[in-house]
């Protein structure tokens, strides 16, 4: 709840808007609450009308004894005699004008509540942006995509809907509620006790209403989804189903969760046909009660016609308000919920930031080293990196070695500082990463990633990703660089190409490249990249791999080395097992000394060995192909 | 409140053959017509309650109260004022057809009178109540099941279409389609049909209603009907529009959102951040604005039809209270207050049919051109069919030959042009070319994915057309490049090539696979579900999973999509070894990216352009310095450095693998 308060502060920055959306709110419960008693002002002046016209007949000398017996005064005699129709009239133009103010001021109030709920909602989700942009990789490493965007969606959603308009709507509900029983209580007490007792029980149907129907609702919706999931998963792994002749299963596994679901829905129609037609019984029977009860008073005089309509047209406004509260109260306890979860992102802080007085840096020569380096995962369990040195000179290249978890990727993560050691230091240049602003430091740092993402937008813009300034004649060279210019002007609209989501479709190799050039255009004096290539033709294959070659050239580089040629051009290969360098030397010296590098060396060999006979061809291929 | 906006805002879409459509969908509820009979009957019940009710309340009102009070002023007269007696509800007394008024009646008879017929009014609500429970259980109930048949109809639909279809049309939009298609569907079949027919029916009951009791009364009250048409069909067109803007703009929203998301690392080590932030305010706020634009359109709406309501209400008031109080008639309606109650009664009724058949129409019609669409599809015929007098594969022996076949995803353009080979049983193909050339096509034809346009496949000297589709696949594996597994246990998923197979035979086909020393070591072993796509698994880990899948089917044909993409060395080499058991003594075809295979394949096929450009061993091949010579060069140069600094350390191991 405390959530929903902090959410609800939110509403203070559009003050104007709040002001305009109550005040709004006010006048058109207010003009929709004359309504009932101007009905009754007519039909009142209808019967008082009649019967005056009646007593006209009488002679004059029984006049007083008729007006005593009726309770009515001879002034009012008069105006009910000679003012009726025109009491009537004005009744009736009274309603036109009040229904036109209250069509008037209900637009003005939706508009206002869709208005203060959708800048909220704006201002939830900048927020939200903002800080997912900037929390660390340690944040995202434990995040999944999905629950971020749930996040910022449907948690927004339910903020918004429950600020903007519950709260509003809960208001005006309460306004209706007191005004109209006030209004009843003194039009006539003994009526309004009949109908009295039957007000808690509507609220405790509709909250039980939307209690109940909550859960149901996420149930289909569970089901479904799960229908949906064997379908997706049919569609996607058609060829699979196909090849192993697994159709009878899988229509099988569906008709079972087609039945699921169909139980499902078939659950919550019986639950809504008993619950729907209840509740509105419930409201028909305070207007039987109305009905009978008060045409008992009509019959015993202390009720009259317009009293009687009055109340009955007002007990609308008794049930509806109700009915709104009970949905209100269901939405609270979601929102609240919701608001919690979209403040624990609004309130994490990023582990990740500038020092007050952090340096910017200046021109990177290019030395990296690590100090006694130890890192561990979110702050606990087996370190990931343990006292990890080493000292890089600028130009230098890296070639990281050792399986997968072994302390590779966190080494490349750690001198962009995207996460901070847990122990010792990282020093580009000889200063602390932690001391230096982070702009500065990643600006130049270039990385080429395996699993590249590009981003929506044309490819120059996705080459451009790191310099937003650059002309077009840098992107062009840059591309050219990294061997995508060619492939780039094949698509019809050449470099202006739209990529990504609803964009043409790019290839992993092309993708790679266009990654290539992006790092290319930043021109960094640190280099971090992955050398594998992914699922490329052999032709492209190769001009990736020379592409990657001249952006290494004169830059520090750490490369995470799946091939044998990178780590024998290495200056310096680290051999990682499990967060420890293992071995380091040049690739000949590690060669002689370290049995783990040669028994990794040796493994990557054996899944290429060849047979005897072509392996001499082969040997003399390369100088010719370097030719070329 | 929420309701009407919430319909608004989906997509809408009109049908083009809404007879027929309509025809066809009613054959899916022909086995629930007593259902519908039924369904039918209670919609006239539940509406006629509606109608009645405030027709009692206008004779309580004719029949009991204003006798009631008018006896009361007489009653209490004394003997002199009699005359006060005489008309004294004459005007009343005319429109009471409930029961024969009795002017001597007491007070006490009257309230039992309008007590008993208070209970008939009860009686209504609560038979309303019942009647329309009923009704909309019915309607789900019949709705329900005959939407499940229609979605398993169609999911067998699905896969009877061949892979053709699948070519031409993404997974993805397929999916989204039919659950749309069907959400709508269902939408309009549960609940929006019977509340625009009860809401039909309702209001021209009203109107007959008020007809027959006073035309002139009811032409008046009946006044603002047109206004309100006219502005709720205008009001729900424009909020449809504006409503297809926010649709687009929620889309931008969420795409930036997810874009940015998945790929925080690369706008962190870029630094994007800011002008991300700064581009996301601006599809943020062209969201909100195009929100608050739409419902401005809905927010009328309903003020509109409510202030109409209030204006239906004076008038009816007015002009019945005006008649009355002149002693007057209407145009020949004689007035009466109990007329002018019932009367006022109704036009309150206006306001929500309308609201509700404006609002609903639409997706009636959006869900009719959804069922338009499923049948479109349940209509597309599948292009590979089993012949009607296919015979059942016999067990392969694994001679494949191919005969100067030519094949083509769309007429006209031809993937394969008179490609013609022969294999013996128990060799390994290995085909290789660049992307684009056939090789895939080349193995799509094997397990007749597709069908040959000409020539033809020939397996053991059997034309694949002439055996039935189902034994044919069982026979053959396979090892497709981007491995699917399905959301399910992994022992369920390797047992997908063999459903009978035994727990023990899926550990050794793991084994065989290299699998099964990582399925062990998962939280929950063979047990472990795995996510969407296999998610929890390495890119290599789920192809041994295939591989062990593949193995345990124990084909007679395999078919191999080399992974290209780069998974660690211990890794590889362990599918490399898993490939090399699970080739042996079968007849196999390897789209192939690693030299290894190449070296010991029994044929390599060179393709280029749909067309096989040469063939023979890998050694023949470099030789020769055509078309494989140039590719090997090209492909192979940084892996051959490797390979002459390697040679000392494990020579000899593989060859003797290559011979199998």
């Amino acid at each position: 709840m405390a959530g929903l308060g902090r959410a609800i502060r939110y509403l203070g920055r559009y003050k104007r808007a709040v002001l305009l959306a109550y005040a709004s709110l006010l006048v058109s419960t207010g003009a929709m609450l004359m309504v009932p008693q101007l009905v009754q002002n007519i039909i009142d002046s209808v019967t008082n009308g009649l019967i005056a016209s009646r007593l006209s007949a009488v002679p004059t000398a029984f006049l007083p004894q008729a007006l005593e017996l009726l309770g009515w005064t001879a002034e009012k005699f008069a105006r009910y005699q000679d003012g009726a129709e025109s009491a009537l009239l004005w009744a009736g133009g009274l309603i036109v004008v009040f229904a036109a103010i209250r069509g008037a001021f209900a637009f003005s109030q939706n508009y206002m509540s869709e208005k203060l709920s959708q800048s909220a909602a704006f201002d939830f989700r900048n927020e939200l942006y903002a800080r997912i942009q900037r929390l660390s990789f340690s944040y995202h490493d434990k995040t999944q995509t999905g629950q971020l965007m749930i996040r910022a969606t449907d948690d927004v959603e339910k903020v918004r809907l429950f600020i903007g308009q519950g709260l509003l709507m809960a208001a005006q509900a309460l306004v209706m509620l007191t005004a109209t029983l006030i209004i009843l209580t003194f039009t006539n007490p003994r009526l309004m006790l009949v109908i009295l007792p039957v007000l808690p029980l509507a609220l405790v149907m509709f909250m039980v209403f939307g209690a109940i129907a909550q859960p149901l609702f996420t149930r289909v919706q569970v089901k479904l989804s799960a229908l949906n999931t064997v379908l997706q998963e049919n569609l996607a792994g058609i060829k699979v189903v196909k090849a192993f002749v697994r159709e009878p299963e899988q229509q099988a596994r569906f008709e079972r969760s087609a039945d699921d679901l169909m139980g499902q829905q078939i659950t919550v129609a019986r639950l809504f046909s008993f619950l729907f037609p209840l509740v509105f019984l419930i409201a028909n029977l305070g207007q039987a009660a109305v009905y009978y009860f008060g045409g008992q008073q009509i019959i015993q005089g202390t009720l009259t016609f317009g009293e009687w309509q009055k109340f009955s047209l007002y007990l609308v406004y008794v049930f509806f308000p109700l009915g709104m509260l009970g949905m209100i109260i269901t939405q609270m306890s979601q929102a609240a919920a919701s608001a919690k979860r979209v403040f624990e992102i609004l309130d994490t802080q990023s582990e990740v930031r500038d020092k007050p007085g952090a340096q910017p840096l200046g021109n990177l020569e290019g030395r990296v080293a690590f100090e006694k380096v130890t890192f561990r995962y979110f702050g606990g369990g087996e370190p990931v990196l343990a006292d990890v040195d080493f000292d890089i000179q600028p130009g230098q290249t890296v070639a990281l070695l050792g399986a997968t978890g072994s302390g590779k990727s966190t080494i490349i993560n750690l001198i962009p500082r995207f996460y901070d050691p847990s122990a010792g230091r990282v020093l580009v240049d000889g200063q602390d990463v932690r001391d230096i602003q982070l702009d500065s430091l990643r600006s130049q740092i270039g990385i080429v990633l395996q699993d590249t993402t590009l981003f929506s937008g044309t490819i120059r813009d996705n080459i451009a990703f790191g310099r937003p300034d650059a002309s077009l004649e840098d992107v062009v060279e840059a591309a050219k660089a990294a061997a995508a210019h060619d492939f780039i002007l094949s698509f019809p609209e050449g470099y202006d190409t739209k990529v990504g989501e609803r964009g043409t479709t790019v290839s992993g190799g092309q993708k790679q490249r266009i990654a290539i050039a992006r790092a290319l255009l930043m021109d960094p004096r640190i280099l971090i990249l992955d050398d594998s290539t992914s699922s490329v033709d052999v032709v492209t294959e190769a001009a990736i791999q020379k592409a990657l070659q001249r952006l290494m050239q004169g830059r520090t580089s750490f490369v995470i080395a799946q091939r044998i040629s990178t780590v024998r051009t290495a200056d310096l290969v680290l051999v990682l097992d499990r967060g420890r360098i293992a071995a380091r030397g040049t690739h000949d010296q590690l060669m002689d000394e370290s049995p783990i590098y040669a028994e990794i060396y040796s493994s990557q060999l054996l899944e290429d060995a060849p047979g005897e006979a072509s392996l001499e061809g082969a040997a003399e291929a390369v100088p010719l192909a370097g030719v070329r | 409140m929420g309701g009407p906006r919430r319909m608004m805002e989906q997509e809408t879409s009109k049908p083009k053959q809404t007879g027929v459509t309509l025809a066809r969908l009613a054959q899916y509820f022909r086995p629930y017509t007593l259902a519908l009979i039924v369904v039918a009957i209670l919609i006239i019940a539940s509406t006629w309650t509606q109608v009645t009710a405030p027709q009692l309340i206008g004779q309580s009102v004719d029949c009991y109260l204003m006798p009631a009070a008018a006896e009361r002023l007489t009653a209490g007269a004394p003997a002199s004022m009699s005359f006060l007696q005489g008309g004294g509800s004459a005007g009343a007394s005319t429109n009471c057809t409930y029961t024969t008024v009795n002017p001597t009646v007491t007070a006490e008879e009257n309230i039992a009178g309008l007590g008993g017929l208070i209970l008939r009014v009860l009686g209504l609500y609560i038979g309303g109540a019942l009647v329309s429970g009923l009704m909309f259980y019915m309607m789900t109930w019949a709705g329900q099941r005959v939407l499940r048949s229609l979605r398993v109809e169609v999911f067998r639909h699905l896969h009877r279409l061949s892979l053709t279809y699948y070519a031409e049309n993404e997974a993805g939009s397929v999916m989204s389609r039919i659950t749309n298609d069907t959400e709508t569907i269902a939408q309009a079949i549960s609940f929006t049909l019977v509340n625009v027919l009860s809401g039909a029916l309702l209001l021209v009951w009203i109107v007959i209603k008020m007809v027959q009791l006073s035309l002139p009364y009811a032409l008046l009250s009946m006044v603002v009907l047109p206004a309100m048409l006219v502005a709720t069909f205008w009001f729900s067109a424009q909020a449809r529009k504006a409503f297809r803007q926010t649709r687009l703009e929620i889309g931008r929203v969420n795409a930036d959102l997810q874009e940015s998301i998945s790929g925080v690392r690369e706008v962190q080590a870029f630094g994007r951040e800011e002008a991300n932030i700064e581009s996301f305010r601006e599809s943020n706020a062209a969201n909100r604005d195009a929100n608050i634009r739409a419902v401005s359109f809905t927010a009328a709406l309903a003020p509109t039809l409510e202030a109409l309501g209030y204006v239906a209400i004076a008038i009816v008031t007015a002009a019945g209270g005006l008649a009355l109080l002149r002693g007057t008639d209407l145009f020949g309606t004689v007035m009466s207050l109990g007329l002018m109650v019932t009367f006022l009664a109704y036009v309150q009724r206006f306001n929500q049919p309308i609201q509700q058949i404006s609002v609903m129409w639409a997706n009636i019609q959006s869900a009719i051109a959804g069922a338009e669409r499923i049948f479109g599809l349940l209509d597309t015929q599948p292009d590979v069919v089993d012949r009607p007098d296919a015979v059942a594969m016999p067990t392969i022996q694994g001679r494949v030959v191919f005969d100067r076949v030519g094949a083509s995803y769309r007429p006209g353009i031809p993937v394969l042009h008179d490609v013609s080979f022969e294999v013996q049983p128990g060799q390994t193909t290995a085909i290789v070319g660049p992307t684009g050339a056939g090789k895939t096509t080349i193995i799509n034809l094997i397990p007749r994915f597709y069908d040959v346009a000409e020539g033809s496949v020939r397996i053991d000297g059997k034309d694949v057309r002439d055996v039935t589709r189902a034994t044919l696949r069982k026979q053959i594996g396979i090892v497709l490049q981007d491995t699917f597994l399905f959301s399910d246990t992994v022992i369920n998923n390797i047992r997908f090539g063999r459903p009978e197979a035994s727990d023990d035979e899926v550990r050794q086909a793991a084994e065989l696979a290299h699998a099964d020393e990582f399925i062990r070591r998962l939280p929950q072993g063979y047990d472990t579900v795995l996510g969407e796509h296999g998610a929890g698994l390495s890119q290599g880990q789920r192809q041994l999973v295939a591989i062990a899948r593949a193995a345990l089917a124990n084909p007679r044909i395999l078919i191999l999509d080399e992974a290209t993409s780069s998974v660690d060395t211990r890794t590889e080499r362990q599918i490399q070894k898993a490939l090399d058991l699970l080739l042996k003594g079968r007849t196999s075809f390897v789209i192939a990216h690693r030299l290894s295979t190449i070296r010991n394949a029994d044929q390599v096929l060179v393709m280029r352009d749909g067309q096989i450009v040469e063939r023979g061993k890998h050694d023949e091949l470099l030789v020769r310095k055509g078309a494989y010579y140039e590719l090997y060069m090209s492909q192979f140069r940084a892996e051959e450095t490797v390979e002459v600094a390697g040679n000392g350390h494990k020579p000899g191991g593989v060859p003797a693998l290559a011979a199998g």
